[in-house]
């Protein structure tokens, strides 16, 4: 009976703790909830400031993650069943187009939200270290670009599996980029597609990758993101407001250091972390950060549920190497790399540079390297971290935004302004009808 | 005083009421999920090879047992008489193999003395049947099954069911 | 409310929207469109032949599977009263099938798709007639389409897909536009520039698998309406410089009738990967023999010795005078066993024939067994072919000399 309680309590709490020991001990007994601080800082809950962009990407790539499984039990990656068997999965697999929805749906979503939660941490400065030791956020940050990058490939692995036109030429397209490399860009591909031509080695290749070491290296980093954020005191926000008490100088806060096995065994392992006022600015995790986690988890599931219900999942004609379709459209986040590749072929006299070195190579290349290594370069004051916007860091902040805006605009050119033949299309320019057979 | 206590009460029941539902939409909707994906996984179309198929003309077939692969299924013809044995093992399923008898053997089956010239043997676990599927030796709980057989009215193939299992004594007789 | 209530309340209130958007998904899932047309056909069927039948109609997605040509047609889920007696003047789609067709192209062997075009993997309506639907290669071709083609005869799209298998007909039964156009090319002379198969010029283009050619490969831009290839077709058929500027082939002045046809006979010139048995007029092949082969065949095996063939005998022996020839021969020919038993055993043929010496002994206690009835069938054949033998012996004399 008391073994039976033990296991209980290490996987259940209570939502309505009686007393802060209580509130602790939901922390600390618990499984599921033990990664989390016993207390968190009010702001840190706040929607304002993180959008809770971090945990909807999370909560997506749990729906991924579960909806994944009946679909692979339903899937067949063979070149000649992969098409005929997404059918069935919208036709006659029960509540089959529904779970493909929310596949597709979770994925794209997952691509846009991951982005954003990049944006909301460049701007809020959030990458930087506070005041507090053994911070190392800009670790944290390279975590997160690596995962951004990880996120778009099983994205773009998705994309094949049903092997219709849209996957087809996708992949014809994105392999070619990879192919316009300097030196290694044909073996890459050739090792992408198993092979010179798009076929079955291709496409077991996209789904291993899709199925099994894409989602467990997201998973790796994912974990490890969450231990830095652990490590590095919680969100950046928390190192304003200690910034902030510092400056309104009360009677100086006894050096305190509290740790999450600190509260039931002592000061054993110090976890330094900034310092604020416990008692005004902080909240027990059990219940106030979980139930916010599973209001954000519920609000997603909702709005991924809603859009199944509305948006159509699109299965375009079976894969046909004879006739690329027109236009031939990569996935709407690479749309504008395609359009990119499509303005940035130069000519030099003879000398002919292809666009998908430059717009497919170089840019997107340059881009991801210069996030990765910006948090080193940022050389602003400890006063910009976890502020919108800060002052101090206006020039980087306002450059970054120029490189949105350019992306932004560039991918709403490629997704609603290109029509056949690339050809550009006003939005009420209709676009020529496309032949059928009768 | 009193008037508050009451309305506090009264707030008290609602949020009772209130929590109750959330929780039960909670529940519904969190089962309603994991109904749909495990009913998902039970299929509503089968690939499969039809139960019920045409063999061929009954002058196709020699005197004696036919095997047909794809059905696993021996056709036996006895002068015009016709009937359909499971190659299938009853112990575990594998296609148990025919074995022509260099000399006819006399047996018992049910007290019944019959001449026998082929037995079915398993290969996996060794059974052995005599040629009408009676299982004489290894752990074959019973007999191999035996299928009805019939004469399709439009074109006259004989065709088999096996989804309908006859009695062993059942001839088809053309 | 502080926050705190708040978030317990907003908690609440969105597992009650996906409670309420599951319901939903739910409800979706217990009336599918195919369920309303099969509970139709059966008030339909309980009207016309009573509850009883009613209880035979299928019920839940039905599916015709045809693995050898790779096709999985549903279209049995709502059309269902195919193969029903009785209800061929039902509205559809629950009217009978017309049976003639039908006895020569089983469903269960063919499909529906195959000649009727449409998306066979679907379940509903929409999707499963792909009509104006661009994601479905193959419209079904029946009378919507007909009628936004113009064709008099609204029904005569099918005969497309009816000559992607019978083009090799000279005539196709029921295919009239199929023919007449094949007529057409008889008669224009259309060889004398293209190449159809394994003959013609090349002064034109290779039309042999012309109806493969994707939509996109075609030039629209000097034809007027909806862009389709059979409209292109029709269009250059009536008026090839108007659609090819540059073409040389003459203006045959076909009237609407003569270009679709024509238009329906190019586009059936497609690839297919058939398995023989489909073929029409093709059967599993035979090595050539010669009318005298065949001849000697058929004496083996129906002729007066088809009996020595049954019981296994002409592996060994001949019997010459019925036309019994051994691969082997390893024994005496038969046709004089008669005699010649007498004078190898000094025992008549019954006698021998019911207590065998020698090789004949062992192999009529193990292999060959004959009943009493065989064994005298097997004595009063051999005395006619012996019999026969001598006649023929006889006259060989005669004719030598």
């Amino acid at each position: 009976m008391a073994a039976q309680n033990k296991i209980w309590r290490q996987l259940t709490w209570t939502w309505k703790p009686a007393s802060e020991r209580d509130a602790g001990d939901a922390v600390v007994r618990n499984l599921l909830l033990h990664w989390f601080p016993a207390k968190v800082t009010i702001g840190s809950l706040s929607f304002r400031y993180s959008f809770w962009l971090g945990t909807i990407s999370a909560v997506l790539f749990g729906i991924l993650c579960i909806t994944g499984v009946p679909l692979m039990f339903l899937y067949v990656p063979s070149v000649e069943r992969a098409y005929q068997s997404v059918k069935d999965i919208e036709f006659v697999v029960s509540f089959g187009w529904f779970i493909r929805a929310l596949h597709r749906l979770s994925a794209h979503l997952m691509v846009a939200v991951v982005f954003l939660h990049m944006v909301r941490v460049f701007f809020t400065g959030a990458y930087k270290n506070g005041t507090a030791a053994n911070q190392a956020r800009p670790v944290n940050w390279v975590i997160g670009v690596a995962m951004m990058l990880a996120t778009f490939f099983l994205s773009f692995t998705g994309y094949l599996l049903p092997w219709d036109q849209l996957a087809y030429w996708a992949v014809t397209v994105g392999t070619n980029i990879a192919s316009a490399a300097p030196l290694v860009g044909d073996k890459i591909r050739f090792l992408l597609l198993g092979g010179n031509q798009i076929e079955q080695n291709t496409l077991l290749r996209f789904y291993v990758l899709h199925c099994f070491f894409l989602p467990a290296f997201v998973l790796f980093l994912f974990l490890w993101h969450m231990w830095r954020v652990r490590k590095d005191g919680g969100l950046a926000s928390v190192d304003k407001l200690s910034l902030e008490q510092k400056r309104q100088t009360l009677p100086p806060v006894k050096s305190k250091t509290y740790s999450l096995l600190g509260i039931t065994k002592g000061r054993t392992v110090h976890v330094e972390t900034a310092l604020v006022n416990e008692d005004e600015h902080t909240v027990n995790s059990s219940p106030f950060l979980t139930r916010r986690i599973l209001m954000v988890t519920l609000a997603t599931v909702a709005v991924i549920c809603l859009l199944a219900l509305l948006v159509a999942t699109p299965l375009e004609e079976a894969a046909n190497p004879r006739v690329t379709p027109n236009p031939a459209k990569a996935p709407w986040y690479f749309l504008w790399l395609q359009e990119l590749v499509t303005d940035t072929t130069v000519k030099l006299g003879d000398f002919t540079i292809n666009g998908a070195l430059i717009g497919g190579i170089l840019v997107p290349g340059l881009l991801i390297a210069l996030l990765a290594v910006w948090p080193w370069l940022d050389k602003s004051p400890v006063q910009a971290v976890g502020v919108w916007f800060a002052a101090q860091r206006r020039r980087q902040n306002l450059v970054f935004l120029g490189i949105l805006v350019v992306v932004l605009a560039l991918t709403v050119v490629g997704t609603f302004l290109r029509g056949p033949y690339w050809l550009f299309f006003w939005p009420w320019e209709a676009w020529p009808e496309m032949p059928g057979p009768f | 005083m009193k008037s508050q206590t009451e309305a506090s009460a009264r707030g008290d029941s609602r949020r009772g009421w209130l929590h109750k539902l959330g929780i039960g939409g909670l529940l519904a909707g969190v089962t309603g999920m994991g109904y749909a994906f495990v009913r998902a996984l039970v299929p509503n179309v089968l690939y499969e090879a039809p139960q019920r198929f045409k063999a061929g003309t009954p002058d196709q077939f020699p005197e004696g047992a036919t095997f047909l692969e794809d059905q696993r299924v021996f056709i036996v013809r006895e002068q015009r008489t016709f009937h359909a044995i499971s190659a299938a093992c009853t112990h575990l399923g594998c296609t148990v193999k025919m074995v022509s008898l260099n000399q006819p053997k006399k047996v018992a089956i049910g007290g019944r003395e019959v001449e026998e010239t082929r037995e079915f043997h398993c290969p996996c676990h060794g059974s052995k049947y005599y040629g009408d599927g009676t299982n004489f030796a290894g752990p074959a709980p019973k007999p191999l099954a035996c299928y009805r057989v019939e004469l399709a009215p439009e074109d006259g193939q004989l065709m088999v069911n096996l989804d309908e299992p006859v009695s062993r004594g059942f001839r088809l007789t053309v | 409310m502080n926050w705190k209530n708040r978030d317990t309340v907003t908690v609440y209130s969105f597992g009650g929207v996906v409670a309420v958007l599951v319901g939903v998904v739910f409800w979706n899932y217990a009336q599918p469109e195919w369920k309303g047309y099969q509970e139709e056909f059966r008030e339909l069927v309980t009207r016309k032949f009573g509850p009883a039948r009613a209880r035979q109609a299928p019920s839940g997605i039905q599916q015709i599977w045809v693995k050898e040509l790779n096709r999985v047609d549903r279209c049995t889920t709502c059309h269902l009263g195919g193969d029903w007696k009785g209800l061929e003047n039902a509205p559809e789609p629950y009217r009978s099938h017309p049976k003639e067709i039908l006895d020569k192209h089983p469903v269960a062997k063919y499909g529906c798709t195959l000649c009727h075009g449409g998306q066979g993997y679907a379940t509903d309506t929409d999707a499963a007639h792909s009509v104006g639907n661009t994601n479905w290669g193959e419209p079904l071709l029946g009378g919507e389409l007909g009628k936004a083609n113009l064709i008099s005869n609204r029904e005569a799209l099918i005969q497309v897909n009816c000559n992607i298998c019978h083009r090799n007909d000279r005539e196709t039964k029921g295919a009239d536009y199929i023919n007449y156009a094949k007529r057409l090319v008889d008669q224009k002379g259309c060889y004398a520039c293209h190449t159809i198969g394994k003959r013609g010029g090349a002064v034109g283009p290779n039309l042999t698998y012309i109806g493969d050619l994707a939509p996109e490969q075609f030039d629209y831009s000097r034809m007027s309406g909806k862009p389709s290839v059979f409209g292109w077709h029709v269009a250059h058929f009536k008026d090839p410089k108007q659609a090819v500027r540059e073409t040389v082939m003459p203006n045959f002045g076909f009237g609407s009738k003569e270009a679709q046809a024509l238009a329906m006979l190019v586009m059936s010139w497609k690839r297919t990967n058939l398995p023989m048995a489909y073929m029409p007029g093709v059967h599993i092949p035979e090595a050539q023999r010669t009318a005298e082969e065949m001849a000697k065949d058929q004496q083996m095996l129906t002729g007066e010795g088809a009996f020595f063939v049954k019981k296994t005998c002409f592996i060994c022996h001949d019997v010459s005078s019925f036309g019994i020839e051994s691969a082997t021969k390893i024994g005496p020919d038969l046709a004089m066993a008669y005699s010649d038993v007498q004078s190898r055993f000094g025992r008549t043929l019954e006698d021998f024939l019911k207590g065998p010496t020698g090789t004949m002994a062992v192999v009529l206690s193990t292999q060959i067994h004959l009943t009493e009835a065989e064994r005298d069938e097997a004595i009063a054949k051999l005395k006619v072919a012996y019999q026969r033998k001598t006649e023929q012996d006889a006259k060989n004399k005669i004719a030598k000399k």
